[in-house]
Order: C-alpha cells, then structure tokens, then sequence
C-alpha cells in the first residue's frame, strides 16, 4: 500500500552508520565503561530499600511532599496562543491538603516584540513561568506544614536559572526547618561523564549524554554518586547521583542541595523503595503527582470556550491546524 | 453524592467520595425541578493508581504497601461512581452538581409496598434496601428469614410482597432460572404463600418434589404445618380418568397426547366410540373387528362361524361379522390397531382404573392438589383434567352471566414446573393447546397460571407473552437470556447480571410496579424431598446394611471359614434370608475391610471373630 522513498531508506541506513560510528569507542565490549565510572566519575553502591519502620518514621517527621508543574498550551503561531501553568504539591500525609497555583500567559498582552530571536525567548518565557509556579507551590506547601522531605520534579539547576530569587528563598527556608530539599530527574540531559571521557579520548566528537552511557550499565539497585569536583565544574550548588531503580535499563537522576549532601543516599533509597520493581523508574508517588496536575487538552478547550468570549476565542485561539481535524 | 457529566431526564451518573453504591438502590436527587427518585442501574468504584497502573507501570504490591507506612494510603484516592436511571422522566435532564442524598421510608414506601401482607404473598426481600428497614412500619417487619452466606438470618430488608388481587388485571406467572438458580425454590415458596391465603391451586409436578409435609432442620422452632392445605395425588395411583364419562373429544385428547393420531385414527375413535362405553365394551369392539379385519373377507368370517366348535365361538364370529360389514371399509385395520395400542398403552398406566373427583373436590375445600406422574403421563393427564376443570368454571361463570344456575366451581390457579413439556414451541401438543386457551382467557373467568421453565426459550411464545409477572433466577444459557430480554422490561445492565446471580437472588418483572425488582426469595418452611445428597445416601446405605447384617451376625461369631455353611443355615432359619456362600464371604469381609470384625488366619483358613 505504501510505497517507501528508497531515498529515505538509503538515508536512515547512513545514519546507523554513523551513529555506530560516533560510539564504537564507548559500545566497544573491550571497552570497561564501569571501571572508567569508578575511577573517574564518582563510586557506585549497591542501595537497600527503606524498611516500614524507616518510612513510618518519615511519616512521623512530616512525610514527603512532590511538588510538579505542567504547561498546556493551545492556540496557533506566536503570539496567538495562550498557556497555562498549574503547579501542584502533595504530601504523602493525606491531611494536608494538596496546594495547587496556576498561571496563564499569552503574549497578546505582553511586552515581548517579535524578534528573530522570539522562539527561544518564548522558551525561556515558558520554562520561566513553570518553574516559579513549581517554586512558588512548592514554597506555600512547606510554609503550611514542613515535611520531612521536600521532591521537585526534575534538577534543580533549572530552578536557580529561571526563578532564583523565590528559589533562594525556598532553600533557606527548607535549611532553617530541616526540611531536605531534592530532585528526582525522569529525563536527564547532563553531560557530566561524556565531558570526563572526551577529555581523556580525544578521538570522542560531539555531544556525549549521561542517559546514553549509562544505558544498561547498572544494576537494578545501583547507584552512582558524582564526585564533588566533578559536580562543582558542572553546576551551582549540588551534589548528585544516579540510580537504576527499576529493572528498566534506564536511569533516573537525583539532586540533592550542597548543604544537605550527606543524605543523598538517604533520599536515592527513598526513590529506590517508591519506585515499582517493573515500572520506567519514576517513583510512583511522583507519577501520581504528575497525573493530578496534568490539565487535559480537552479540558483546557473546553474552559476556554466556558469562559473566553466566543469572538475572542475564535479569532485569537483557534489555529488552522485546530480546524484541521473538524 | 453529586450527579456528574452529561445528563438525560432518564439516566445520569453520580458520584462519592466516601460511599459506594449498591445496585437497585434507590437514591433522591434534589434537582431544581424538585425531589427526583431515581435508582442506581450500574455501580462502579474507580481508582486512578489501582489497578496498580499509572502511564502504562506496573505497580507492585510492595511500593503501596512502602506508600502506606509513609502514610499515603492509594485506596483513600478511591471514588464511587453509580449511573442512575429515573424512575419517572423528568421533563428536563438532571442538572449536574445537583445534590443527591439516601431517601426516607416514607418516600418510597409506595414504590415498594403496595400491598398489605394479608393481601399478597409475601416472597421475599428487596435487596439493598436494609437502610431503610428501620424507618419501615412494624407491619411489615419479622415476616421472614432469608438464606445468606452465613445461613439463616432474620429479615432485615423490606418485604417483596406480591399483589395477588392485581392477577385479575395482570394475570399469570413466569418462573424462569437455571437448574440450581432456585427456581424450584422459589416456586416452592409461591406455593407455600398460596396455601396460606387458601388459593385453589393444581399442580402438575414431574418431579415428585411439591410435598410440603416436611420441615427443614432450621425451621425446627417455627414450624409451620401445612398438612391438611395440600393434597399429593398420582396419576394411575390417586386419580385417573373415569373411562364413562369420557366423550369422543375428550378420549381423543388423551389418546393424541400419548402419542399423535393421523386423520384416519381420528376418524376410527369418531365412528367406533360410542356415549358411556366402558374401558372394556370399547376395547373389546376394537379388538373384535381387528380379528375381523384379519381374516380379510367376508366369506372368511363366514367360514369360521359355519365351522364354530360351539356356540360361544359361532356368536363371537358373528359379532365380528356385523362390525366387519359395518366399519371395514371407513376404519382402515392399522388405524384400527394404532388406537388399540394407544388405549391399551393408557390403560397399563392405569389412567383408567380412577377417577378424577378427589381432584374437584379438593380445589373446592382450597386445597393446594398436586397432580404427580412421569412427564408423559402428566402430559396426557393435563391435558384431560385443566380442560375438565377449566370447563366446568367456565360453565358456572358463563351461567352466572346468563343467570342461569349452574354448579359452583372456584377460579384456581395452575402451577407447573417444566412449563416447556406442556407447552412447547414449535410444535402442537394438547396440553399446549389448553394452556394457550386458560393464558388468554383465564382471566375472565378467574383462571390463572404460574409456569416455571429453565428454558424460556422453549415455551410457547403466545403463553410467555401473557405472563404478566416474571420471576427470572440465574440464567446462563444466551439464547434464553436473549428471550428474557424480549419479554421483560429487564434492563440490559441487569441482563448482563442474570449468570452471575446468586441462587435466590431473582428478578421480578411485573406489569403491575411497572419496572423490575431486584429481590431474594424467602428461606421456605418446608423441604423437597429431593434434598439428600446422593452421596450421603449412598453411605447412609452402605452403613444401614452393615449395620443389619452386623446384627445378624454377631451372635454367630466366631465363624470358621470352613463352617459357613451351617451358619447359612441358622441365618436362614432366624431371619429367613438365604445367602450363597460366596455371598457370605463377601460380606465378611467387607466387615472384616471396615474394621467391624476381625480375622485370624487358623490352619483351617480364615477365622472371623468379634474385635
């Protein structure tokens, strides 16, 4: 029925090609990947789960709370769409009440001219707002009642570039109420150990990603801490590690704040006893925080035809591509 | 409770946090068109993270169990969500957001409670509605027991109990349920609240099953006796036809739902059955012209009266002669001969040797009279006895419109399980056609049936089609779930709930409510006969006859094996009982294998001693 570009096969064969090429030094089976992590990139260990009576004490000290944020964005080309932000945090003690902030932008009403330059400020504008949300929430919660335990969704380096002030003041108050203060990373983009290889081989081009190398390295339970040094030369201000905590071959990454180092075991335990054995290694707690605060399409659709005039909607909101499909 | 989405003025959904529905309840949403009763169709509990699934993980057991010691317990995210059906339309549809709340007594009580309890039978509970017993008023409260996984309980839901009065308007029962869905059961109990009101009721009972004479272990303190409310009568034993006042028609019948008559074997009853012929003048007239018939010709029959040894044979030819001449050439001889089997057939079954008056007079005094046989023979008795009785009250009703005086005969109720032998789809059977008539016309004349089938699907569809009132049990097969669905108000949700019922647990269809109740059958007060397990039985057997032969043994002990048979002798002589030899031994030691007796070997062979 479909006939295949025979083009676009040549074009796909190519690039196999040369991405076996870019990593034959590192795929190499001679090659021992571990055996440069331990040397030169942190120590790995094998972490335990937290028994019922570790996490019954958690539970006394206040629990855990997750703070998320998502973005939903509807509408066409800039600057005729509209986004919103929701920010959620919730504590494992279901007494508290969950903290939910939202934010909606456009840039119809901002002062952002187009430029050339207009997608990545619309980025930054994006990434900006979701992380103040994410801070903000993640600051009424713990002013409300301090856990024992504080999980942002995803490192915490994007906190201090897009919302450092109410970040620095999320941090004193979590030191000055002994309240830990970590991130769990679904999706890491760090570079840390290609930078180390690349300037010990130097025939390695090109971007090397942590998430690539450490593929099917470690074991269900392992976990490998980053040197400080190593740390320092990458980021402001944490101490981080990542751990297989699932028996899917990916890993998940954790921050911790420099102050509070010396429990990123601690807390990699945590994430290791709160994860499902079968899952794609995400704490299922921070799963269920991710899914509460996700607004659907069809519910954002649906509040802004609720409470968008119809004329503003139609002629601002509604995309060529929205009518595509109707 | 808040109604939620997208609503109709028939059917909407709500929602809990903190209560879960149960089926056929019945719940009050306030609306802004007023208090609106509706009752729960469908009930549903939704978790997000159970089962165990968030974006496509598997979650295992031990991480909801490390969320529970961290104190976040995943059941508490549970939500209860119940679509509800109105039971009146409302003009407009339920406005979402209304509220809903749990409805007093005193609203539904018209819904459910109709009838007094002296004027209904009182079946058994409707389910779910134990919240509202309290409120209930006293009268229809402690009225029964009902069977639960725990054994008997005390009544504490309100009372189903079924209009009697409105059978005039609605008449006729379906009992529709799998083997082992207490269909029996319930029409047991149908049974039971029929002698108590003194309703004249027939019976037709295949099975043997419809005595009332004993009383289950759990009734112990409350018996109930209904001696002298029912009458067990079997066909060819108690009853039977009386041959004399038999008509052509009517002899027909009987001989047609033994087996069926060809036009030509119809024709042989029209023209040899003459008005208050016995059983053995109008045999004997078959008989004679068979012989007849044999010898082929007149010159024949001739023959053999010229050649009589004496006179008695000479006047017998003679006869024959007369019959020969009269009705060879109308009366075809294998006609001739299928209708003298067929009569003899009934005779054998000793359809002939009583009559049916204990049946009348019993229906008269109020009695619940069950009519017991093998499926055949109830089959060529219904059909002779309902057209009998169906008749004589028709007469008297007919006569009462016409003021002229007739014999009083009650209106009654007819009763069968098994209703598809009597009345079958398909095909025309006699009784089928008197059921046929009593279903459409029974009710003029107070004349009403209640039919229990496990295969609806096979019962006539004219029939199903006047029950008015269904009592549907458990039902597996899909075609007969498929006719259900065609012939009740059933609900497609509650369709889907038929294989899955409990043995008890029923629905009620009826044209009077107007809707389908979800009830359980009351514990009866009495017991089928039926009731001991095979399996008990056969070891209550085995150890009966242990036992006895053991008591007939044990003063021989010990016995030689090489003396058994003086011992055959003196059982023989004490109890009249002849055992062979290897009899004996087999017995021994089948003694010997349950460790009642013992045995040493002894140089004589084997020897059986008291332990």
């Amino acid at each position: 029925m479909f006939s295949i570009n025979n083009e676009l096969k040549t074009k796909l064969t190519d690039l196999n090609g040369a991405i076996a090429r870019k990593y034959s030094p590192i795929l190499n089976n001679d090659f021992d990947m571990k055996t440069f992590l331990e040397e030169n990139i942190g120590s790995i260990i094998k972490l335990e789960k937290l028994s019922d009576r570790e996490l019954s004490k958690i539970k006394d000290k206040g629990g855990i709370v997750a703070v998320d944020g998502s973005t939903n964005r509807k509408g066409g080309s800039f600057p005729h769409y509209i986004e919103l932000y929701q920010g959620l945090a919730k504590s494992t003690n279901q007494d508290v009440e969950d903290v939910y902030l939202t934010d909606i932008y456009t840039p119809i009403l901002s002062e952002i001219k187009e430029n050339p330059l207009q997608d990545e400020e619309e980025t930054d504008e994006k990434n900006r707002r979701l992380a103040q949300i994410e801070v903000k929430t993640a600051l009424q919660s713990v002013k409300k009642r301090a856990p024992y335990a504080l999980v942002m969704d995803g490192g915490l380096i994007r906190y201090t570039i897009y919302a450092k002030e109410l970040w620095k003041e999320l941090v004193e108050y979590c030191l000055l109420n002994d309240v830990i203060l970590f991130g769990t990373i679904k999706d890491i983009k760090t570079k840390i150990i290609g930078e180390e290889l690349k300037s010990k081989y130097k025939d390695l081009k090109g971007p090397l990603y942590d998430r690539e190398i450490l593929f099917g390295l470690l074991q269900y339970k392992e976990m490998l801490t980053i040197y400080d040094e190593l740390n320092k030369k990458e980021q402001s201000g944490f101490s981080s590690g990542f751990i297989r905590s699932s028996l899917s071959p990916n890993v998940v990454g954790i921050d911790i704040i420099e102050e509070q180092k010396n429990l990123l075991f601690d807390m990699a335990k945590l994430i290791l006893t709160l994860t499902p054995e079968n899952s794609r290694g995400v704490p299922l707690f921070l799963d269920i925080v991710d899914k509460e605060v996700k607004i659907t399409d069809d519910l954002i659709e649906a509040l802004l035809e609720r409470y968008l005039d119809k004329d503003i909607y139609e002629r601002l909101f509604v995309s060529e591509r929205d009518k595509r499909n109707l | 409770m808040k109604v939620l989405g997208i609503t109709t003025q028939q059917e909407f959904y709500v929602g809990s946090k903190d209560r879960n529905f149960r089926i056929n309840e019945f719940l009050v949403v306030e609306d802004k068109q007023g208090d609106l009763i509706a009752e729960v169709v469908e009930a549903q509990t939704f978790n997000r993270y159970i089962p165990l699934n968030v974006y496509g993980d598997f979650v295992d057991a031990s991480v909801i169990e490390s969320m529970k010691a961290l104190g976040y317990d995943v059941d508490e995210e549970t939500i209860y969500i119940a679509k509800l059906r109105l039971l009146e339309e409302a003009l407009y549809p339920v406005e979402t957001g209304s509220d809903v709340r749990i409805p007093k007594f005193s609203e539904i009580k018209n819904l459910m409670l109709r009838t007094k309890k002296e004027e209904g039978l009182v079946l058994g509970v409707i389910r779910n509605t134990d919240s509202l017993y309290d409120e209930c008023e006293d009268e229809f409260k402690d009225l029964l027991y009902t069977f639960e996984e725990r054994g008997l309980v005390k009544q504490r839901e309100i009372p189903f109990i079924m209009d009697l009065k409105s059978m005039h308007q609605y008449p006729h029962i379906g009992v529709f349920g799998g083997s082992g869905s207490g269909k029996s059961f319930g029409l047991r109990v149908l049974l039971e609240e029929l002698m108590q009101k003194e309703i004249p009721t027939i019976v037709l009972d295949p099975h043997y099953e419809m005595d009332f004479s004993d009383c289950p272990d759990y009734f112990k303190d409350e018996k109930r006796d209904f001696n002298g409310s029912f009458k067990c009568l079997q066909v060819g034993v108690h009853v039977g036809v009386k041959f004399e006042d038999l008509t052509a028609g009517d002899l027909k019948n009987l001989l047609d739902a033994s087996s069926p008559l060809s036009d030509a074997m119809n024709n042989v009853v029209d023209v040899l059955f003459k008005n208050k012929d016995s059983y053995l003048s109008f045999s004997n007239r078959l008989q004679a012209l068979t012989e007849a018939q044999e010898e082929g010709s007149v010159q024949r029959i001739q023959q053999r009266i010229e050649n009589a040894k004496n006179n008695d044979e000479k006047e017998a030819w003679e006869v024959r002669k007369d019959l020969f001449i009269q009705y060879d050439k109308t009366c075809p001889y294998n006609s001739v001969k299928g209708i003298l089997w067929r009569l003899r057939r009934l005779y054998n079954e000793g359809i002939f040797s009583k009559d049916s008056r204990d049946i009348e007079n019993y229906l008269k005094e109020g009695f619940l009279v069950i009519i017991q046989g093998s499926t055949r023979i109830l089959q060529v008795y219904s059909t002779y006895i309902l057209n009998n009785i169906y008749h004589k009250r028709r007469e008297y009703k007919d006569a009462q419109y016409k003021k002229a005086a007739a014999d009083y005969f009650p209106p009654f109720i007819v009763v069968t399980d098994e209703a598809h032998n009597f009345a079958p789809k398909g095909y025309e059977s006699p009784s089928k056609s008197i059921l046929k008539e009593i279903s459409q016309e029974g009710r003029k004349y107070g004349v009403f049936l209640a039919l229990a089938t496990q295969r609806p699907t096979l019962l006539d569809e004219t029939i199903t089609a006047q029950l008015n009132t269904k009592l549907i049990f458990r039902t597996v097969r899909a075609s007969d779930i498929d006719t259900i669905k065609e012939e009740t108000d059933i609900t497609s949700e509650e369709a889907k709930r038929l294989p899955y019922l409990r043995t008890g647990d029923v629905f009620i269809s009826s044209a009077v409510v107007g809707r389908t109740i979800f009830a359980r059958i009351r514990a009866a007060y009495t017991i089928s006969p039926h009731t001991q397990n095979p399996f008990d039985e056969l070891k209550q057997k085995k150890n009966e006859g242990d036992e006895k032969f053991m008591r007939i043994i044990s003063d021989k002990l010990p016995i030689l094996g090489t003396d058994l048979l003086n011992t055959i002798i003196e059982i023989e002589r004490d109890e009249k009982i002849t055992f062979t030899q290897d009899e004996l031994i087999q017995k021994l030691e089948n003694l010997y294998k349950n460790n009642l007796i013992g045995r040493e070997n002894t140089p004589f062979g084997y020897m059986y001693t008291k332990l």
